[in-house]
């Protein structure tokens, strides 16, 4: 699809809302981690929902949760609970910290709304929950790719890996060991890092001694930098497949494009490396926008505040209406079709890309459409 | 050969945090608070370099160690910043009161630097250049070797005023008995905020130094913190070389006990290693000089 008809189509869809306008228009508001040691990620959540919402008609207001569940769930209740009416909220743009996550859902339950969110945390689509929309691939589906690439592309026999010691990485590592061992190439060695580890030499000389012929990461943006650069410093120039923080352009901003070279990445999406124009319009209106590089991230909210308005669009008037066309519905997004697999998630197809070395822009060298099989 | 190397990546983290408990540690002396934006302190040490490289033209790489003073001065000022705002109003209260005012400031600088910056790591200039140097075997990083050619030089600088001027004296006066001091005609809000201007400049001096190497993220002041006071209770409360030595206890963990056993069991061991030295030294392994234990 063009990206003309989109804008024809959004544009008739604010005559719509401007010309039947209700009293008080519809609410989607937006809690998000913008500050913390997510802030990051948070901020492209932020920055994707707040994109698709611009100029939708649709009301919202951006509320910072940090990284407590406390402040997650104090942001929830008072979107809900102060000055308007609470059936205006038809959906929140829910934190994509999995422990805030955790906290809120017994709450989504209670005032019946549905949170969509770029979470990976595996558990919050397991807890029977029918107001949790998942719009970034989990670790089910990430992970199972970032394995099958080291192992059936890369031809890894003697896989390493190293994960964050925080439950994005243990179950992330949990993934990967079940994808690994699976494909009959268990991992020869898996260290855990604490998020305030600053020298990987201990880790890496671990990894070297083991005898791997490739490094496989699920850690965040600063330490996965740190372990490419100290990788390549030490002369261990074995293959390196990252997790998802890879991808983001601020990860690769922190090291040389040489040092990049050979270095892999799982991801949803790489808005910065499509070149369907559809994509590169999302790209450059969001770097109108905010002034930065979009990430998938970004883009995963996007899609899923999206697929809210198409919902909206279609008539849905209330959270439970919103609620069953997130269950019922497929839509294709940006990224890809995202369609619940009963339990709220959305996306089942993730990417792996590859830097060559002489630019901080990654190539998407394998795509891995519907792994759960859902669509 | 990778001993060594593990060796002297330790003492270069050692020598950067030696510098983050040495300034913790002064003003402790000067005041008996803790103050608890000190770990912000580092962070924006690191971004002063930061902003500081920003300002020289695209293309022209700019070493980190003209940085340096720099950074010193403006963190200086965030050290007189803190002592004006978060502590000289408050300082005949409490110390839990000093705690409250010193953690929302760190709060404030951490939210002004993401608001500034953004999220997003950023790392700052090497100090003399990238690159390694072999040398009987052993691979050493320029930037390692470099912050540990830094912070001996800045901790050996410290160590002449203390000893060796009459500011160090009034200094070391105001540690051990400030009312004394007081009586004696030294100015104690001078050297207060003297203490802080001093003990937040070398803050900075150590964000600028593991900016490169480690990257800086507005949220990293926390775990900072954390290590600077750990290094002050093994090393001794208000001991600046018990300060060091702690330091240096904690790379040694982080870098050479986590190469033979694993990173969570290496910082499990260290609280281990705090406590046995509580257990047999209560007061850390310099003594407490001014027995007051915050």
């Amino acid at each position: 699809m063009s990206a003309m008809p989109r804008v024809i189509t959004a544009a008739a869809f604010l005559c719509a809302l401007a010309t039947g306008a209700q009293a008080e228009p519809l609410r989607i508001p937006v809690l998000v981690p913008i500050t913390g040691f997510l802030a990051l990620e948070g901020t492209s959540q932020k920055n994707g929902a707040e994109l698709a919402l611009r100029g939708s008609g649709v009301d919202f207001d951006v509320d910072d949760t940090a990284t407590s569940p406390e402040i997650a769930v104090n942001a929830f209740e008072r979107a809900l609970t102060s000055g308007r009416n609470r059936e205006d909220v038809v959906a929140v743009v829910a934190p994509m910290l999995g422990t805030q996550m955790l906290a809120l859902v017994p709450l989504a339950d209670e005032f019946a709304v549905p949170m969509v969110t770029v979470s990976g945390t595996a558990r919050i689509t397991e807890l029977g929950s029918p107001n949790v929309f998942r719009f970034f691939p989990g670790d089910v589906v990430v992970k199972a790719a970032h394995a099958r690439y080291a192992v059936e592309e890369l031809g890894a026999k003697r896989p390493a890996v190293i994960f964050q010691t925080t439950a994005y990485g243990q179950s992330g590592r949990a993934e990967l060991d079940r994808n690994l061992t699976a494909l009959g190439h268990p991992a020869v060695i898996a260290e855990g890092l604490d998020v305030s580890v600053k020298d990987m030499l201990p880790v890496l000389s671990k990894v070297r001694d083991s005898g791997a012929d490739a490094l496989l990461l699920h850690l965040h943006s600063g330490p996965t930098a740190l372990v490419v650069r100290q990788a390549r410093a030490m002369g261990l120039n074995i293959p390196i497949i990252a997790g998802s923080a890879m991808h983001q352009p601020e990860t690769a901003a922190l090291l040389e494009p040489s040092e990049l070279a050979g270095v892999c990445a799982e991801s949803g999406a790489s808005p910065i490396s499509e070149t369907n124009p559809d994509m590169l319009a999302f790209a450059d209106a969001y770097r109108a926008a905010f002034d930065r590089e979009p990430d998938a991230f970004a883009l995963g909210q996007y899609d899923g505040v999206r697929m809210l308005l198409a919902a909206i669009r279609s008539g849905a008037k209330s959270s439970a209406d919103v609620r069953e066309y997130l269950s019922t519905q497929r839509y294709q997004g940006l990224a890809m079709t995202y369609a619940s697999d009963g339990k709220g998630n959305m996306a089942h197809s993730a990417v792996i890309l590859c830097y060559a070395g002489d630019s901080r822009v990654p190539a998407i060298v394998k795509r891995y459409e519907n792994l759960t099989g859902v669509l | 050969m990778l001993g060594a190397q593990l060796a002297l990546n330790a003492v270069a983290l050692g020598a950067a945090y030696a510098l983050v408990a040495i300034g913790f540690v002064l003003v402790l002396n000067a005041t008996t608070a803790v103050n608890f934006a000190h770990g912000e302190s580092v962070v924006a040490g690191g971004f002063a370099a930061v902003a500081l490289a920003m300002l020289v033209p695209a293309g022209s790489a700019i070493p980190g160690i003209i940085l340096l003073p720099g950074v010193l001065v403006l963190t200086a000022l965030l050290g007189l910043a803190i002592a004006a705002l978060a502590y000289l109003p408050i300082r005949n209260r409490p110390p839990v009161s000093v705690f409250v005012t010193t953690i929302a400031f760190g709060i404030i600088v951490t939210n002004g630097l993401n608001a500034a910056f953004g999220a997003a790591p950023r790392t700052a200039p090497a100090l003399l250049g990238t690159g390694t140097i072999e040398f009987l075997g052993v691979t050493a990083s320029r930037q390692s070797l470099a912050i540990i050619a830094t912070a001996a030089l800045l901790i050996g600088a410290l160590a002449f005023v203390l000893q060796r001027t009459q500011l160090g004296r009034q200094f070391r006066a105001c540690a051990q008995d400030p009312e004394m001091a007081r009586a004696l005609g030294i100015r104690l809000t001078r050297i207060t905020l003297l203490a802080f201007a001093l003990g937040t400049a070398f803050a900075g001096a150590a964000g600028l130094l593991l900016a490169h190497q480690f990257f800086v993220t507005p949220s990293d002041g926390a775990g900072l913190i954390l290590k600077a006071y750990i290094a002050v209770v093994i090393g001794g409360w208000g001991s600046l070389r018990g300060a060091a030595l702690g330091a240096m206890l904690i790379a040694f963990f982080e870098v050479g006990v986590a190469s033979v056993s694993s990173q969570p069991l290496a910082e499990g061991l260290l609280y281990v290693a705090v406590l046995l030295v509580l257990l047999v030294r209560p007061d850390g392994i310099f003594g407490e000089p001014q027995r007051l234990r915050a």
